[in-house]
Order: C-alpha cells, then sequence, then structure tokens
C-alpha cells in the first residue's frame, strides 16, 4: 500500500512536470505565468534527484556507508572534520553558488526564455550535478585530493599539468568577465559606487571585530556589517541627491575598473582578516538571503514572463552577444547548468569534511540543483521585464545607438515596442541617470529583482532602494569570487615560481606575494581593460571566453571521471559521464572555432581584427582613433590566441585520456586504482 | 475545551522552541560561529580518548609526559587566523 503511494506520488510529480514544461514549450503569443517555469523545474529536478542521482549513487558509485571517509581517517579537528550533512551542503552551497548562474541566464534571455530554461534544467540533472556528485566522490576515496591530483595519478602527470593550466586560465578569464560586470552595473552610478565603497571600511571594522575584539564571533559581526551596509545602500540616495557627492562617486569605466584592480591586489596582499574574510561573510549572507527572498517574492508576485519563448536572436545576430543559439547558449549559461569549477570545490574542503560516503549525493548533487535553480530564478526576473526594456539595458551603444530615441526606434523595429520616454522613467525610479547600454547583466538582472521585491515591499514605491540593494547584492559578492581568486591564483603562481627559485614558493615572502600578486591582477586586469574598451560593451567577447573556459575545465573532470569509472570496471555505465562529455566538447570546441575563425565580426575575434585592421589600413579610421584601434586589433588577436590555447590544452587531455581508455580496453594496461585502502567506519549512525 | 487546548497549545509552543533552537544550531554552525566551540570539544574529546587508551594498556608514561596530548591547543584569536589561513588558501569561492 506504502509502495503505491509512493508510485502515485511520482507518477503525479511526472505529469505535472511534463504538464508545465509543455506549457511554457508550447505556449505562442500570450505571456505565460512564471509558476510554470518554477513547477516545471522543481518537478525536473526532484524527479532527476530521486532517481537518476539514486541509480548514480547505488549501480555505479555503489556508495558505501560502511567506508570511513577522510573526514573520519584523518580527523584534526581543522581540515578534516568530520561535519553534519546539511550543514556541510550549506557550506558547499555557499561556495558553488556565485555570479555566473545569475549572469549567465540573464545574458542568454535574450534567444527567450526557453533555450536557457531548458539548458539550466536539463543541463544541470543530467550533467552538472552529475559532474559535481562523481568528482566528489572520487575526492572522498582519495583522502580529498584535488582534482589536477585526481588527473595525475589516475590519466598522467602530463593530464594534471594541463588541469592545473587548465584551472588558472579559467581564472584569469572568470575574473576579467566578472569584473566586468561589476563595472558595467556601477559606471555613472553615485549611488551604486558609494554604496559598494563603504562596504570597505565595514568589512575593515568587521574583521577588528573578529580578529581583536571577540574573535571568531561571525554571527554578531556579520549583524554589524548588515546593519551598516543596509544603512550604506539608504545614504546611498543622499549621496545621488548631492551634487558635489554625486560628483565625487561619479565614476567612468577606466577609473572603475582601475578602483577595482587595486582593491584585488590590496585583498591579495594584506592579510584575509583585514578585508577578504569579513566581506566574504557579509557577502555570503546577503547571497543566500537574497536567493531566498527572490524564490518567495517569485512565489508570492508569479509574475508574468514576458519575453517569448525564442526569439529571432537565435539565428546569432543577437544585440547583448553574437552567435548563433547553438553553441553560444549552453556556453552562455555555464553555471547554473554545468560548471568545471565547481569540480574544485567537490575536490577541494567538502571532501575532506563528509562524514559518510551515502552524504555525497546530497551534497554533491543535491547542491548543484539548487545552483539551477538559482540560474531559474534570474531567468524569471530576466524575463519578467519588458523585452524592449531587456534590450535596451543589454544592448551597446554601437548596436542601438547612445540616446533613448534611437535606442527605441531601433528596439522597436526588431518588433519589441519601447518608448524613449520609458527608459528616462525607469531611469528615474531607479536613481540612475541612465539604465541605456548598461551591458553585463547585472543591471538588467538588478531591475527585475527591484520589480519583484518591490511588488512584495513597497508597492513600487521603494523600487530604486530595491534596485540599488540588488546591484549591492551582485556587486558584492563579485568582488568576493575576484578577491578570493586573486588570492588563489597568486598561491597556484608562487608554487609554480617556487619549482624555479625556492624562496618564491614560500606563501609569506613578501617579494613573491607582491610580484605575484601583481602579475595575477595584471592577467586579469588586462582582460577587464580589454572589455572596458571594447566597441560591443566587452561582454560580447569576454563572456564567451570565460564560458569556454568553465565548460572545458567541466570537460577536463568529465574526462578524468570516465577514466577513473572504467578502472572501477563500470564499462555499462560510462554513458553517465561519457554523454555529458561529448556534448561539452561538441559545444566547446564548435564554440571556440566560431569565437576564433567565424567570417561575422561579432562571433569571430580574427574577422573582428581583420576588419579594423582593414579600416586603419584605408583610412577609415580617424587619425586620433588609430592607436586605440590598433590595441583593440591586438586585443581581438589575443583572444583568439587565449580560445586556440585551451582548446587545444583539452584536446591535449582528451588524447591522454583516450589513450589510457584503449589501453584498459584492450587490456595492455593493468587499470590501477589510487583509492585509500578500505576502513570500516566507526561513527554512528547518526554522526 | 480549554482543557483540552492547553496542552495542544503548550505542545505547539515547545516545537516552535525546538524548531528555533535547531535553526540556530544551524545558523551558528553554517556560519562558522561555533567552530571554536566545536574544535575545543573535539580536541577534548581526542585527548579523553587517548588517555583512556593509555589507562587500558596501563601505559601511562606518555601521558605523564604530555606528548600524547598533541599539540596546545589554539587560543580563539589563533583558531580563527588559522581557519581564514586554511580558508583562503585554496579555490572556496566559485563562478
Amino acid at each position: 500500500m506504502k509502495r503505491l503511494g509512493k508510485v502515485v506520488v511520482w507518477a503525479g510529480i511526472s505529469l505535472l512536470g511534463a504538464g508545465a514544461l509543455a506549457a511554457i514549450a508550447l505556449e505562442r503569443g500570450e505571456p505565460v505565468n512564471s509558476t510554470w517555469l518554477i513547477v516545471a523545474a522543481v518537478c525536473f529536478y526532484l524527479l532527476g534527484y530521486r532517481f537518476y542521482s539514486a541509480f548514480i549513487a547505488a549501480k555505479v558509485l555503489a556508495l558505501d556507508n560502511t567506508r570511513a571517509t577522510p573526514a573520519e581517517r584523518h580527523e584534526d579537528g581543522r581540515d578534516f572534520v568530520p561535519t553534519n550533512k546539511w550543514v556541510l551542503m550549506g557550506h558547499h552551497f555557499a561556495s558553488i553558488a556565485g555570479p555566473g548562474p545569475l549572469i549567465g541566464p540573464t545574458l542568454a534571455a535574450q534567444f527567450g526564455y526557453l533555450p536557457g530554461m531548458l539548458w539550466l534544467v536539463v543541463g544541470a540533472v543530467l550533467g552538472g550535478c552529475v559532474q559535481d556528485f562523481v568528482i566528489l566522490f572520487f575526492s572522498i576515496r582519495r583522502d580529498g585530493k584535488s582534482l589536477g591530483q585526481i588527473a595525475r595519478e589516475e590519466v598522467n602527470t602530463r593530464a594534471g599539468l594541463i588541469a592545473l593550466v587548465a584551472i588558472l586560465s579559467i581564472l584569469v578569464i572568470l575574473l576579467a568577465a566578472v569584473a566586468l560586470v561589476v563595472v558595467n552595473a556601477l559606471r555613472s552610478s553615485p549611488w551604486g559606487s558609494f554604496t559598494m565603497l563603504a562596504t570597505v571600511p565595514i568589512a575593515g571594522l568587521m574583521g577588528l571585530y573578529l580578529r581583536h575584539w571577540r574573535p571568531g564571533r561571525v554571527l554578531e559581526a556579520t549583524a554589524v556589517g548588515l546593519l551598516l551596509t543596509g544603512l550604506a545602500v539608504v545614504a546611498g540616495e543622499w549621496v545621488a541627491g548631492s551634487p558635489r557627492l554625486s560628483a565625487l562617486f561619479t565614476l567612468e569605466a577606466i577609473p572603475l575598473a582601475a578602483a577595482i584592480m587595486l582593491y584585488g591586489y590590496a585583498a591579495s596582499v594584506l592579510p584575509v582578516w583585514v578585508l577578504l574574510a569579513p566581506r566574504d561573510y557579509l557577502s555570503t549572507f546577503i547571497k543566500i538571503g537574497v536567493m531566498f527572498a527572490l524564490a518567495g517574492g517569485i512565489l508570492l508576485v508569479r509574475p508574468e514572463v514576458e519575453m517569448p519563448a525564442l526569439t529571432q536572436f537565435i539565428d546569432g545576430t543577437g544585440p547583448v552577444f553574437a552567435g548563433t543559439i547553438f553553441p553560444f547558449c549552453f556556453i552562455t549559461i555555464a553555471c547554473g547548468a554545468v560548471s568545471g569549477f565547481h569540480a574544485l570545490i567537490s575536490s577541494g574542503t567538502t571532501p575532506k569534511m563528509i562524514s559518510r560516503e551515502g552524504h555525497a549525493r546530497q551534497i554533491g548533487y543535491g547542491s548543484m540543483l539548487l545552483e539551477s535553480f538559482v540560474g531559474v530564478m534570474a531567468l524569471v526576473a530576466a524575463c519578467s521585464l519588458q523585452p524592449g526594456v531587456y534590450f535596451a539595458i543589454n544592448s551597446p551603444a554601437s548596436i542601438i545607438g547612445s540616446t533613448p530615441e534611437q535606442a527605441a526606434a531601433v528596439i522597436s523595429s526588431w518588433g519589441y515596442p519601447l518608448q524613449p520616454q520609458t527608459m528616462q522613467e525607469l531611469a528615474a525610479a531607479v536613481g540612475e541617470q541612465t539604465l541605456l547600454h548598461r551591458t553585463g547583466g547585472a543591471p538588467s538582472l538588478a531591475v527585475g529583482m527591484a520589480h519583484i521585491f518591490s511588488s512584495v515591499i513597497g508597492q513600487g514605491r521603494l523600487l530604486g532602494f530595491w534596485y540599488h540593494f540588488a546591484i549591492m547584492f551582485e556587486a558584492l559578492f563579485i568582488l568576493t569570487v575576484l578577491d578570493t581568486g586573486t588570492r588563489v591564483g597568486r598561491f597556484m603562481l608562487q608554487e609554480f615560481f617556487g619549482h624555479f627559485w625556492k624562496p618564491f614558493g614560500r606563501k609569506n615572502w613578501w617579494p613573491s606575494v607582491y610580484l605575484t600578486s601583481f602579475l595575477m591582477v595584471g592577467a586579469w586586469g588586462y582582460f577587464l581593460y580589454q572589455g572596458v574598451v571594447d566597441p560591443y560593451g566587452g561582454i560580447n567577447s569576454l563572456w564567451p571566453l570565460f564560458g569556454i573556459a568553465n565548460q572545458l575545465l567541466a570537460a577536463t573532470a568529465l574526462v578524468v571521471a570516465t577514466t577513473v569509472l572504467l578502472k572501477m570496471g563500470r564499462k555499462r555505465w560510462l554513458w553517465i559521464t561519457l554523454l555529458p562529455t561529448v556534448w561539452l566538447v561538441a559545444v566547446t570546441m564548435t564554440a571556440s572555432y566560431e569565437k576564433i575563425f567565424s567570417p561575422e565580426p561579432r562571433v569571430g575575434f580574427l574577422a573582428e581584427a581583420n576588419r579594423l585592421a582593414a579600416a586603419v589600413a584605408t583610412g577609415a579610421i580617424p587619425a586620433e582613433q588609430v592607436a586605440v584601434t590598433e590595441r583593440v586589433i591586438f586585443n581581438y588577436r589575443l583572444d583568439a590566441a587565449v580560445t586556440a590555447v585551451l582548446a587545444g590544452l583539452v584536446l591535449l587531455l582528451m588524447l591522454e585520456a583516450v589513450r589510457e581508455w584503449y589501453a584498459v580496453l584492450r587490456g595492455n594496461k593493468q587499470p590501477v586504482l589510487h583509492e585509500a585502502p578500505y576502513l570500516r567506519t566507526r561513527l554512528v549512525e547518526g554522526d | 475545551m480549554r482543557v483540552r487546548c492547553r496542552p495542544v497549545a503548550a505542545r505547539l509552543q515547545a516545537s516552535a522552541l525546538r524548531l528555533g533552537q535547531k535553526l540556530w544550531w544551524y545558523l551558528r554552525q553554517m556560519s562558522g560561529d561555533a567552530a571554536y566551540e566545536n574544535y575545543l570539544r573535539r580536541a577534548g574529546a581526542r585527548r579523553s580518548r587517548t588517555s583512556a587508551l593509555h589507562t587500558a594498556t596501563g601505559n601511562d608514561l606518555p601521558h605523564r609526559s604530555g606528548s600524547c596530548d598533541g599539540p596546545p591547543l589554539l587560543s580563539a584569536e589563533q583558531f580563527y587566523l588559522d581557519v581564514l589561513r586554511r580558508r583562503y588558501s585554496g579555490v572556496s569561492r566559485c563562478c
């Protein structure tokens, strides 16, 4: 009877999910209510978790709860600590959920809501969650080793080196891309710039509190920090209203980019307790709070999805970024569907704290489902805007023109009616000078979130507060990714240079600290500058590059996972990791090829470089802009080279792995697994 | 009727209190607020396990000399700095 009840419940969930999917996929002409998107996603997640992850756990990985995990084997109360699975899931989710699942779906909304929605849900259930889960499990079985170490041991040393270079490259591109999002969000916005700047002394105060006054009392310090940050958002309106202060905090793109680089450098060289850690506490609390608030807001407001299911921009002519739906939708949405970066977290601290192998399913697979849901909410927030407003915010001036009248005319000609005064009124309502061509995704997401929040609290009157609250939330945790990423990159460079000269490898040797921090900031800062001066707004070139790098890292992780599965004798179940690998390799290789060689200048780096070079040669570029244009030409060629190197690295890794697979399958090589030996757990049930 | 309502109200109150306590516990664990207390508790448990082992085997020499106690306990400030150092030495935040 109980079994029959379960069958009925799961059959009901399946039917509900199928019905909701049909509603959003087949609806044409009329706006769809966002509830359908949420219901479809949740039903799909529930089915994926209940059946697919259970199948992987039982049949493919054969999780063994009698086996002691690294947290138990090496328990030291510091790195290795058996941790409650709900607490660890919270830690893991807070670590994997960054700006990617918010920005990517917002940008991909230019194709319509349907492609992004389907990729977020299907990609997560069949790809992203599987990657996070299996890498977490393999790391648990190897005493918490990192992805690079697993690649070195299970494939070969070259594969380990390739993984290391891929990780460093993705860090540089990632940091530049997210920094550009912040620059575009805060550019010419005294309210936003003041709020962000205020978080630096607030973090300093929290740092002193946590270090000297009440060591480790995170909740107390964070409560103080949250209160002061809230006051800073409120005070920002007053700053924006004061002519003198407003002029002081109105920063253009290049000074803002310089300020962000300076911040990244300071956060990398200063002790972590001063700036980095307190800001991280602040941003984590705000991040998780806002994600819950957004979910609640969407459920309460149930906004209509104004964007059509598919737009004409699936043909590659999109104003937000150029490129056809395949492969660019799947590159633009990386985090939220499949993110290679997660493999670093899954083989980082989480495997050292998990108390039972069985928990890997909930923590690895379950956390990624939550992140995917965050992506769906961002998609809903972006698609609930009038499409005309969405395109006006996210399109560069080179496409829609620089005045509201020009923008309205161009966007209306695409079939998305927009009045010039709509954008002016919206900008005034949120306390901004303009919202036109604020590329990068963050401002349009903030407008969408502000509409939802102000419908719940403020009845539309607090639009300006909620907009700047959302901008503060996005910028705050993007900058946290920036400072932690710069620091990790610094450590990787120090380790690398330490091979050549020992003192350089010492993490606290100041010349090494200053120089490697400078190199790291210089690397992502260069790409950031390139994005800032890019005539197409920067996001058009940087975000796809970031997507390619991230998905290539995912392909790397899945190739390593497939190798381990093969060595475990799971030939029958290889498709579990092989299918997403093949998909990701097809997507990233196609995208890499198009970004390098496409004859369309807005897509292909070389085509655009050649077009500009020809314009310089024929004298079509004014003399005073020749130097800048030549720099832009160099940047596009550099982007093409970086894309080629990333794609080449992954092809090389694939080749190494395929050789290994062939040798194992032919019986030429004895499959050797580098797992820690079995030790029976002494933890009792419930530990 | 009032007599029947009271136990229900009391039970609800107790449930709400338990839920609040659980949420507070979760929040403290999640944020790292309870990390130092956990460290002290675990260190204490490890020491008593080692001590019990020595008593059971009749070998109390290492215990007397203090070598089985492991490294000295960190102060709250030292522990906090140690946590930060380890957390930010690797990839701790994703994209």
